[in-house]
């Protein structure tokens, strides 16, 4: 039986932020994924936007502060990084745009009254008409006003991925490519074998639903492109009475857009109708997206909890954090403080709830 | 809403029936489905791999909220889809309810008269009881009860767009041509007013979601529509005083002798 200080099972947004805070705090670390470059984890699969108000909007109020919170927080943690991992991670934080075509206009002033209701008097918001869109996007021409929402940005999730492994490696955390099979305190079941450690920390997104029954997988669908012909460099969000879209900028004019939200936990490749509802809204944003080369067409399952909240568990020897749900980024940096709050026994951070660990079905 | 009302054999007190989507989070649905009082829950599953069991955990929360379900062929643009459909729902949820959705027009969601009748047609020889989504079309709706449904599901306008009732004539021509059906008024419902307006015309119910599930507070939304529907209902119940062509003062105005008023308001 291996030993380690801490497994961390997952290494996906969670585990790899979680790993690499552990390590700057002088923990010694081994990370278990079955595909250690994070390429089985939703947030690997995610557009990676961070928009604090749009969410709020669509997903509810709790998640505005700390949304807010996360990108100064992204801010500071992609400087440490660089300066851990010698990696810059591409990101933004020049705002997003909300965007609606003719029809769909009343769309945008709900998006504009809601996000005012929310807001409370903070300007998160702005509204422009074509020529001020046109001074921020020059390419989204076709519309003829928006909002700005200057408080969002988006970052290169990929290259994150890649510069905290690095980060991990420099602080001399350790990987193992193998399938966690389930978590408990002070040990980590793997198809390797099992895993001793002083602290077991679980952190598999939509893969620990074996473990703890009250997470559930809410399906998505992301396409990523090329678009030589296209230059945006803002997150854009089109609105639709039915459909959730945002396209969000790459470097190398690549995009990624997403995402499909289906109550479903089906982990099959991206539909047909899907594939037609992401591509014919990214084709109506830009008629340059027409001749864009598709690179990927992926689908997963986010981890979520009955009130799209995430959660933190702890008892002695485990750690569960768990449920960021459409969130990864927007509510990461609150679920690894509340992870390490729970460790210090002090209160999560909001809007992380702290839950007694949920009741194992075997402990053996 | 004292009195019930009754579908395919099953006495329901409620007049209100709820959709399940588009809600901020599942916590949020329950609570706004508890505050509606709603005794019947739809739920949609064409795009939740349901042949798979793709939305189990989905599909077990929402039985969990004890009420009676009633599946949905949302997203079917065919009899055939429909049909299939249908049939993978009653196994899932247990119940020969359907509410029938076969879709004309994906813009804005407008139903295919022929399609909904060929479906209903095959679906009630084989056992369910269908809960037709039409449009507020008399033809329509009659070729529907010929196939042998029992309850009639007209749109006040096209789904999601809130706009009320576009065609309340349509809809009283329905009520008086077809005194004996329970009709609920499906789609379209934006505030409660469209909803009080729905039962006042002399609908049996009304079914809603989006008007719901994107209010700012849902639940509040919920407890708002229940409301709508009940003093609709009562008003209809209670007997609408009929609309005037002229003011008529409800009491006599000083001054004029009272064989010039026109009765009295």
């Amino acid at each position: 039986m291996k030993c380690a200080e801490v497994v961390v099972a997952g290494g996906g947004i969670a585990g790899r932020l979680l790993a690499w805070r552990l390590l700057r705090g002088g923990r010694r670390v081994l990370l278990v994924d079955r595909d250690p470059a994070g390429g089985a984890s939703a947030a690997w699969v995610a557009a990676a936007m961070l928009a604090p108000a749009s969410e709020a909007v669509t997903s509810g109020p709790e998640v505005l502060a700390p949304g807010l919170a996360a990108l100064e927080q992204w801010r500071q943690w992609l400087a440490e990084l660089a300066a851990d991992a010698g990696r810059v991670v591409p990101a933004g934080f020049t705002g997003s745009l909300v965007v609606a075509h003719p029809a769909d206009r009343a769309e945008l002033s709900w998006f504009a009254e809601r996000l005012a209701r929310i807001a409370g008097g903070e300007e998160l918001a702005q509204s422009l008409d074509r020529a001020g869109l046109a001074d921020l996007e020059p390419e989204l021409g076709r519309f003829d006003g928006g909002l700005w929402l200057p408080r969002e940005g988006w970052l290169d999730n990929r290259a994150l991925f890649a510069a905290l492994a690095e980060a991990i490696a420099v602080h001399g955390g350790q990987w193992l490519a193998a399938e966690v099979r389930a978590v408990f305190p002070g040990r980590v079941e793997t198809d390797r074998g099992p895993l001793s450690c002083a602290l077991a920390v679980d952190c598999r997104g939509f893969g620990a639903k074996g473990d703890w029954p009250a997470l559930r997988g809410v399906r998505g669908e992301v396409a990523r492109v090329r678009a030589p012909e296209v230059a945006l460099s803002r997150p854009v969000r089109l609105l639709h009475p039915r459909y959730q879209l945002y396209v969000a900028p790459r470097p190398d004019r690549h995009y990624v857009i997403g995402a499909t939200e289906l109550e479903s936990e089906s982990l099959a490749g991206v539909t047909v109708r899907s594939a037609l509802e992401l591509l014919s809204a990214l084709y109506s944003l830009h008629p340059g997206f027409g001749e864009a080369e598709i690179l990927e067409l992926a689908a997963h399952c986010r981890p979520a909890f009955a009130d799209h909240l995430p959660r933190v568990a702890a008892e002695p020897g485990l750690l569960r954090a768990n449920g960021l749900y459409r969130h990864g980024y927007l509510l990461g940096p609150a679920l690894v403080e509340s992870a390490l709050a729970a460790l210090a026994e002090r209160p999560p951070a909001p809007p992380v709830r702290r839950e007694e660990a949920p009741q194992l079905e075997s402990v053996r | 809403m004292n009195d019930g009302w009754t579908a395919y054999g099953v006495t329901l007190h409620s007049r209100l029936l709820l959709g399940t989507a588009l809600y901020p989070s599942l916590e949020v649905m329950g609570r706004a489905v508890e505050a509606s009082g709603a005794e019947v829950i739809t739920v949609a599953l064409r795009r939740q791999a349901p042949g798979s069991g793709g939305g189990r955990s989905f599909w077990d929360y929402v039985k969990g909220l004890g009420r009676r379900l009633l599946p949905n062929t949302a997203g079917c643009h065919s009899a055939r889809e429909a049909v299939a459909l249908a049939h993978m729902a009653r196994e899932l949820f247990e119940t020969n309810w359907i509410k029938l959705e076969v879709i004309g027009d994906d813009y804005n969601l407008q139903p295919d008269p022929w399609g909904t009748v060929e479906a209903a047609a095959e679906l009630v020889e084989a056992g369910f009881a269908v809960f037709p989504y039409c449009t507020d079309d008399l033809v329509f709706c009659k070729r529907l009860l010929e196939v042998g449904c029992q309850v009639l599901m007209p749109w006040g306008a096209p789904i999601g767009t809130g706009r009320g009732l576009l065609n309340p004539y349509a809809l009283a021509t329905l009520r008086e041509r077809l005194p004996d059906v329970p009709l609920v008024v499906d789609a379209g419902l934006g505030r409660p007013s469209h909803a009080a307006m729905a039962m006042e015309l002399g609908a049996t119910a009304v079914l809603l979601n989006t008007a719901v599930a994107r209010a700012g507070d849902p639940v509040a939304m919920a407890r708002a529509f229940r409301h709508a529907v009940a003093a609709g209902r009562e008003a209809f119940e209670a007997g609408i005083m009929p609309e005037r062509q002229t003011a008529s003062p409800s009491t006599p105005v000083a001054g004029t002798p009272f064989w010039h008023g026109e009765g009295r308001g």
